[in-house]
């Protein structure tokens, strides 16, 4: 949220689909958020704190990096 | 629409319908004394609080009817917390602004009344900057 938010890319949607379809509102009650804030999320306009991050990643079983990706400062 | 976003748009109707009261109030039936305007201020705010809450229990009536299930509101998350923190960030400065305007008035020795009016108005606008800022973050990130 914020400046400089865009720089990190994540695979929300397609871990949400590899998992039979997984509802935002079901990966929300997992993670403990809200399901606006998976959306948000999803679409870029939320980066979360690293703790919810890593709850995500546990949610679907894969490493975070597999779930968030750094582009860094100057891609 | 989420319900805090709801919420939101309550909170600005509520701020702009009391403060519309107020100045038609201000206009049509000036108070003559400093202590009549601290009233009527004074009822102002608990009419706005009750107006809000009146307002509340019927958006979530209404909305429930129009979702087909009941619409209420979820637990903070760290998102909702980082929203409503930044949002109030800026209405704080408003607030503060107007606490500077309100002093300036007595200062450059005008109606203490006015500044009463200065006051309430910056409180108003800052309320209403704050649920704006709320709805603005919520829709941008």
């Amino acid at each position: 949220m914020g400046k400089g938010q865009a720089r990190i890319d994540n695979t929300i949607r397609t871990l949400r689909f590899n998992a039979g379809e997984m509802t935002q509102a079901a990966l929300a009650e997992k993670v403990g958020v809200t399901r606006q804030t998976i959306v948000a999320m999803e679409q870029g306009r939320y980066s979360p704190s690293l703790e919810v991050a890593f709850r995500v990643a546990r949610a679907f079983g894969v490493p975070l990096e597999a779930v968030f990706q750094y582009r860094g400062e100057n891609e | 629409m989420s319900f805090k976003e709801w919420e939101a748009v309550v909170n600005i109707i509520a701020a702009l319908a009391i403060g519309a009261w107020v100045i038609f109030e201000a206009l049509a039936n000036p108070p003559v004394t400093v202590e009549a305007v601290a009233g009527r201020l004074l009822w102002a705010i608990l009419f706005g609080v009750l107006f809000t809450i009146a307002a509340m229990i019927v958006m979530s009536i209404l909305v429930s009817i129009a979702r087909r299930e009941e619409f209420k509101d979820e637990k903070a998350d760290e998102r909702d917390k980082l929203v409503a923190l930044r949002a109030m960030r800026n209405g704080y400065i408003v607030a503060s602004v107007a606490g500077i305007a309100s002093l300036l008035t007595l200062a450059f020795s005008a109606d203490p009344a006015r500044a009463a009016y200065v006051l309430f108005g910056g409180l108003m606008l800052a309320g209403i900057i704050d649920a704006g800022s709320r709805l603005v973050y919520y829709r941008i990130g």
